[in-house]
């Protein structure tokens, strides 16, 4: 497999876990805890027998000598579905010429796409630009790659609404790569819904430097996405936009995290190997 | 290329020069930045002042400027300077009845002119004909026209011509090649040689002079007669055929006389009736002056007439010679007699009978106010037109104008909104 420019990203996310938050439902052997406990050789607990209980997990040995049917539990694994939703509207192509954010968004995927497919998880994904372009999860070897030319053939454009990728993910985590400046409310309604039936959803902000700081000097901005809307940039409309979007990011981490959605803001000066470690670090230190 | 009125490129100029400084410091809109967050700049204004280093559009700012550069330049009627030659000839040259020999007056023309000097021919009698490139030979071989010459009409057509040949020469040297008869000269011509800015070459050829303009009165007139100033250029020669002039009825004498081959002309000129103003034509001379009528009792051929079409004087053969009564009364007092109309009519009347051309020459002083005082010839910038002069020049910057215009707005189209 040819991993093209994400090579250095690979290899400085390999041995990265990423355990889910919580325990999974799932019987296909993965490397996440899994809420069933059955037959694995990981043991965990004895439980006394109850009516009901297979026999077959009965320790006879423990029952031989204390007289008393206890159950053998141990721990499962299961795999995790994941998804991951990059968003690929015009707004992503920011800053000309080098767009920081839809690189930072491409390398994040590819990051995170890559540890998970190291933890055997079946992977999918779904590109929203001009049209969409979605991929179901699945764990064989080539997901990555495909995923990788997906990204790299798909320029920012356009505009599509992200909610209905996320209510039509067949994945337990889905990870929303996104600016947030399409549909931010459906989207963080339609997350939250995803966390509500015990779903994981993974909010990453993406901001370029040069929205939080714009140029100094005077400048006619105008929206990608809507031409039509013209402001003037300059010294005392700077700072009137800074508040204003500063507020405006406070606002969206605070809906996220009242949904149960983990909201991780991505400037485009972060590393995205740094990004990935973030992003899977603290779902581990959840998880535990 | 120079500018007839060079106010108006000024103004276009300027204007250019405005919309110049206009494009660097004037209100702008800043350069265009694609921001994803414009939704959250305040909505308050899409104009800010910017002092800018170099013009702003500077397609459109180099249409504009050359739009009103051009349209300046236009109503500014340039007019393109062309290599220009040091002098151009006009030549005037008689070839009416009082030209002696045209050949003559050919040769004295051309000798004037040297080779590849720009040379117009104005031949003139009663009519000028322009000659832009005259036939020398052609010219010479020509006959002698039977009409009088117009010294007027021809300056007038010298004028004219000048004017093209201004665009192309420095001055303009005005020749007349003529013998200057008193009949070529009225009363315009004074004043059409004031209208020539210079000074003008005289080269007086011979005066037509056959034998039948040479004759006398058989008795010397009075000094204080009317008639007198009119009888002073007539010249003499021995041989000369006699006209007697008798104030009452002719004698048996005078019928003799005729008989004889010679003219007797009876005229009253100082008869009793009232002087009033009557016009007075006799062969191409006509004068308007205070002027009494005699009724004229000769039954013969009307030599003279009335404005209203009465004969005024008629002749009638007798014998050899002929009889001639003349009802022309002149006032008491005035200074007719002194007017060159009257003075070629009243030698027609006392000329010998058969006598049609009677030419004499115009006096110095005449010739030299034709001459002028100047010493130079007509400078080109005097004889160029004051009047509007199209220029082709013109139309094209307009043109161009248009055009840039045209290439503005397609520009300013494409741009995208205009800043105000």
């Amino acid at each position: 497999m040819s991993a093209g420019p994400y090579g250095a990203l690979l290899d400085a996310v390999r041995g990265v876990r990423w355990p889910a938050a919580r325990r999974v439902m799932g019987a296909t052997l993965g490397a996440h805890p899994s809420q069933l406990r059955g037959n694995s050789s990981e043991f965990s607990e004895f439980r006394p027998y109850r009516q009901g209980d297979d026999p077959r997990r009965v320790d006879w040995r423990l029952l031989a000598r204390s007289d008393r049917a206890y159950v053998r539990l141990t721990t499962d694994r299961a795999t995790f579905r994941m998804s991951m939703i990059v968003d690929a509207s015009a707004s992503m192509a920011f800053p000309q010429p080098g767009l920081d954010k839809w690189r930072l968004a491409r390398e994040v995927a590819v990051g995170l796409a890559a540890v998970a497919h190291a933890e055997a998880d079946p992977v999918g994904f779904a590109i929203a630009g001009k049209g969409q372009t979605v991929f179901a999860p699945r764990a064989r070897r080539s997901v990555l790659l495909e995923m990788m030319r997906a990204l790299d053939a798909t320029p920012p454009a356009g505009t599509t609404a992200i909610a209905p990728l996320i209510a039509s993910a067949r994945a337990s985590r889905i990870v929303v790569i996104t600016d947030l400046l399409g549909d931010a409310d459906d989207l963080l309604a339609a997350a939250g819904l995803r966390v509500a039936s015990k779903g994981e959803v993974i909010l990453v902000h993406i901001v370029a430097a040069e929205e939080l700081n714009p140029p100094d000097e005077a400048l006619l901005a105008v929206d990608p996405e809507e031409p039509t809307l013209r402001r003037i940039l300059d010294g005392a409309m700077r700072a009137q936009y800074r508040e204003t979007f500063s507020r405006w990011l406070d606002e969206m981490a605070t809906a996220a995290r009242a949904s149960g959605i983990r909201y991780v803001r991505a400037t485009t000066t972060e590393a995205a190997p740094h990004l990935v470690r973030r992003i899977a670090g603290e779902s581990a230190h959840r998880g535990t | 290329m120079i500018f007839l009125a060079p106010w108006a490129f000024t103004i276009g100029a300027l204007a250019a020069a405005d919309v110049v400084f206009l494009h660097l410091v004037a209100r702008q809109r800043p350069a265009v930045y694609l921001l994803p967050t414009t939704r959250f700049i305040p909505d308050q204004r899409t104009l800010v002042s910017r002092v800018a280093t170099r013009p702003r559009d500077l397609l459109l700012c180099v249409l504009r400027a050359l739009l009103l550069l051009c349209a300046g330049a236009a109503f500014a009627r340039p007019v393109l300077t062309p290599a220009r030659g040091a002098t151009a000839h006009v030549v005037l040259l008689d070839r009416s009845r009082a030209v002696a020999n045209p050949s003559d007056a050919v040769a004295r023309a051309r000798a004037q002119m040297s080779d590849g000097v720009p040379v117009t021919v104005i031949a003139f009698d009663s009519v000028p004909t322009v000659l832009a490139r005259p036939a020398w030979d052609s010219l010479a071989g020509a006959a002698r026209a039977e009409t009088p010459g117009s010294l007027s009409a021809a300056l007038i057509a010298a004028r004219r011509a000048s004017v093209a040949l201004a665009e192309r020469v420095d001055s303009v040297q005005l020749h007349i090649v003529s013998p200057v008869a008193a009949s070529e000269l009225d009363a315009a011509t004074e004043r059409v040689r004031a209208a020539w800015p210079g000074a003008i070459r005289v080269a007086r050829v011979a005066l037509r002079s056959d034998s039948s303009t040479t004759w006398r009165l058989d008795r010397a007139l009075p000094a204080a007669d009317p008639l007198g100033p009119a009888m002073a250029s007539v010249r003499v020669a021995p041989g000369a055929r006699v006209t007697r002039l008798v104030r009452g009825t002719p004698s048996a004498a005078d019928s003799v006389f005729a008989r004889d081959g010679e003219t007797v002309v009876r005229w009253d000129s100082t008869a009793a009736p009232r002087p009033a103003a009557e016009g007075l034509a006799a062969g191409d001379d006509v004068i308007v002056a205070a002027l009494g009528r005699v009724p004229v009792s000769l039954k013969g051929r009307a030599v003279a007439r009335w404005a209203d079409g009465t004969t005024a004087a008629s002749e009638q053969p007798l014998g050899k010679g002929c009889m001639r009564e003349v009802g022309v009364a002149l006032p008491a007092a005035g200074d007719i007699a002194l007017h060159p109309p009257f003075q070629r009519i009243a030698r027609g009347l006392l000329a010998p009978c058969g006598l049609t051309v009677v030419e004499t020459s115009a006096d110095s002083t005449t010739i030299s106010r034709l001459a002028g005082t100047a010493q130079n010839a007509a400078r080109a910038d005097a004889l160029r037109s004051g009047t509007d002069r199209t220029s082709p020049l013109a139309r094209w910057l307009l043109a161009l104008a248009i055009l840039l215009a045209i290439g503005e707005l397609i520009v300013r189209a494409q741009v995208g909104p205009e800043v105000a």
